[in-house]
């Protein structure tokens, strides 16, 4: 979260300056040209269905939307809606990039002490969902003592729940596809989630889930708005009373939450085929894109670093040894850990982590490669090269690297196959390649079985020519005689 | 002329390869050097060849220091091949011919393919230019490594055991076959096949045990080595 909280007044005057410079200035600028109609800018995540999401068309809606566009409309000024990501969703408020947040954010003593909020346009909380043939027979989150009971990773239930429940057993899971299925299979007892939220979810899949007992707390949704900005917030409160009264809130209520059971097929509404598509291979497309730019690098750091291995004795002796511990270090560590370090301990962007930390690995394994090949040439090719006169870097050059490298070809090609599936990590650190936009399709869909597959098939397409091809060359290769034993 | 005076070459795991050894051979057209496997030969070829360096003794060429001549003009005043050829295998016979003139010796790739080709055509074997080593006979395999060698045009051309990967058929066609090579280099053939040494080479020297027991005619040698072991 950005905030200046820094006790030097020099500091936070400097930041000051520059936060006016990068933000401030260019959006006043702006908001000149368009002083003939006032504008009214609204942030929102887009990604938390049935309050924001992009619709059939690809435009933004949801309840949240809706809202927005009344109370736009109430106030008589154009609304310019501009989605982000949560985490930072607050401090760009605070930073002047937008007016408001009418995107479901509840109030809280932390946030109040930073913004203004209006007065709460809904309410909502934590709400646990059962199996509704409710085989361990609970009621209430309090009769779930020692009873398994999902929530999602990184929600505030989790920690909510560990606090004041702590017998309850919590189980984390990573999407609500995951509690649904898990749900499903009576493998947990429930979840706690959004109760409205939940309540669509459950309708939209078409589960047999049931709420049951009171909400474990309940929260206030409202819309915060800058402290300095006294006029907005009482125009917003007075659009926002007149939604109420007029009875436009529960019609836009009813739109969302008032329908009972979706019929089936309309999930697609939602998210239509030829978005999934898209989303599917333009999430594949980056996880290549970051493959081979990846290997590309781990190749070019590779050669040296494989050749530097050859040199156990004499002038390279010490960059040699350097080479072997670093090899062996991330051949004898995660890969998961090393990107997770990469990304939050040397705070690297994601994008430049996940290239750096795959590159590096596989320069890892296919320095190891190379060095293997360089081994396996005859030292008799060297010596037969030298009673030509070549030199020692014309040795080298001309016959024991060609020969090498056509050895280490096959499993240079493997190194690469293993580096194409290991991409699969860097949906942790919240790239949007193919594993977590399939992830993103199924907190829509609910459809983890089809959608994991699709996945899969995508990556074998990829890999399995490059199997076949490392196949197909050992074999030439054995052929023409070129490995020593 | 080589002379070798004096040499003596102790391996790092203690085995003696050469004891205070001297010899000289001529320039003969081709020139034996006999003994059993572990009697020094090959250490002998290896020093010659400046692969090991000489812990006693010197070896000089035409009166010249080995250790004191440029790698180059000692390259073409010596050739080796060696027992197991060493052709390389990613490249066909042809480019094996000409990856030193062309690398070393910066003869243009075009005038390097037309000297090889000739040479091929002199041997015989033109046929295999463009065969990678793995796709000919061994008989062939040891014609192209000489051809190879015989690019820089050596003074000697040293060959380690040429036929202990042929057959006694094909180690007649190769004996045959490389008397007619007699104008091309001078030849010091490293062996323990008596009868092709007979048919071959009209002086030489017999090893022992990293000495040289005799040397002279070719046929007083094999008498020595028969009085020896037989």
């Amino acid at each position: 979260m950005f905030t200046i909280n820094s006790q030097n007044p020099t500091v936070r005057f400097i930041l000051c300056i520059l936060l006016f410079l990068i933000v401030v200035y260019p959006i006043s600028i702006y908001g000149q040209k368009e002083k003939s109609t006032m504008t009214i800018t609204s942030a929102l995540t887009g990604k938390y269905p049935p309050f924001s999401y992009f619709g059939t068309d690809g435009k933004l809606t949801g309840f949240d939307v809706d809202i927005s566009k009344e109370i736009a409309r109430r106030m008589d000024v154009k609304l310019e809606l501009v989605t982000t990501e949560w985490d930072g969703i607050l401090a760009g408020l605070l930073a002047g990039k937008y007016d408001v947040i009418i995107g479901s954010m509840a109030i809280t003593p932390e946030r109040e002490n930073q913004v203004n909020f209006s007065m709460p346009y809904y309410h909502s909380g934590a709400q646990l969902f059962i199996h509704r043939d409710n085989p361990d027979k609970v009621y209430s989150i309090e009769e779930c003592r020692g009873k398994r009971i999902a929530t999602g990773l990184g929600e505030t239930y989790q920690h909510y729940l560990e606090v004041n429940y702590p017998e309850v057993n919590v189980i984390t899971l990573k999407s609500t596809a995951e509690i649904f299925t898990l749900l499903e299979q009576k493998r947990i007892t429930g979840f706690v989630s959004d109760r409205l939220v939940g309540t669509w979810q459950i309708n939209k899949s078409g589960r047999p889930f049931v709420p049951v007992g009171d909400m474990l707390y309940r929260e206030d949704i409202a819309i915060p708005v800058r402290s300095e900005n006294k006029i907005l917030l009482s125009k917003i409160n007075k659009a926002l009373m007149e939604i109420k009264e007029d009875g436009t809130l529960q019609e836009i209520h009813n739109k969302y939450f008032g329908g009972g059971k979706v019929q089936s097929g309309e999930q697609n509404e939602i998210m239509p085929n030829i978005v999934i598509i898209r989303k599917l291979l333009r999430g594949f497309a980056i996880t290549i894109g970051i493959a081979l730019i990846s290997i590309f690098i781990g190749f070019v750091l590779a050669v040296p670093c494989g050749i530097l291995l050859t040199y156990r004795k004499g002038v390279l002796a010490v960059p040699s040894m350097i080479s072997r511990t670093i090899v062996d270090f991330i051949r004898g560590t995660p890969i998961l850990i090393q990107l997770l370090f990469v990304w939050m301990g040397l705070g690297l962007s994601p994008y430049i982590a996940a290239i750096t930390t795959l590159g590096i690995n596989t320069m890892a394994y296919m320095a190891e490669v190379i060095r293997a090949g360089l081994m396996s040439v005859d030292p008799g090719q060297a010596r037969a090269a030298q009673a030509l006169g070549l030199s020692k870097i014309q040795r080298f050059r001309f016959v024991i690297w060609p020969q090498a490298f056509r050895i280490a070809v096959p499993p240079l090609m493997n190194s690469v196959v293993a580096l194409t599936k290991d991409t699969a990590l860097i949906s942790i650190i919240s790239i949007p390649e193919v594993i977590r936009e399939a992830q993103s399709i199924i907190s829509v869909t609910f459809e983890p079985g089809k959608y994991y597959f699709i996945t899969a098939v995508l990556f074998f397409v990829v890999t399995f020519p490059l199997m076949k091809l490392a196949g197909q060359l050992e074999k030439k290769i054995k052929q023409k005689g070129y490995v020593y034993d | 002329m080589i002379e070798i005076k004096n040499v003596s070459f102790t391996y790092a795991d203690g085995t003696k390869g050469l004891i205070d050894f001297s010899a000289s051979f001529p320039p003969e057209h081709i020139f034996g050097v006999l003994g059993e496997s572990g009697s020094g030969k090959t250490t002998l070829l290896n020093c010659i060849g400046r692969f090991l360096t000489l812990q006693k003794g010197s070896i000089l060429i035409d009166g010249e220091n080995i250790y004191n001549m440029k790698e180059l003009d000692f390259r073409r005043k010596i050739g080796v091949v060696f027992q197991d050829l060493y052709l390389f295998p990613h490249l066909t016979i042809l480019e094996n011919m000409i990856l030193a003139p062309c690398k070393v010796q910066k003869v243009t790739s075009q005038r390097a393919r037309i000297e090889a080709k000739e040479m091929l055509n002199r041997l015989g074997i033109d046929d295999i230019a463009d065969s990678y080593s793995a796709q000919v006979s061994g008989g062939q395999a040891q014609r192209a490594a000489i051809a190879r060698g015989l690019m820089l045009k050596p003074k000697y051309m040293l060959l380690d055991e040429p036929t202990a990967a042929l057959d006694a058929g094909t180690t007649k066609e190769f004996a045959e076959w490389l008397r007619e090579l007699q104008e091309e280099s001078n030849f010091i053939i490293v062996t323990h096949d008596v009868p092709f040494a007979k048919s071959i080479a009209s002086r030489g020297i017999y090893m022992h045990n990293g000495r040289k027991i005799h040397s002279g005619n070719i046929q007083n040698i094999i008498d020595v080595w028969d009085t020896d072991f037989k």
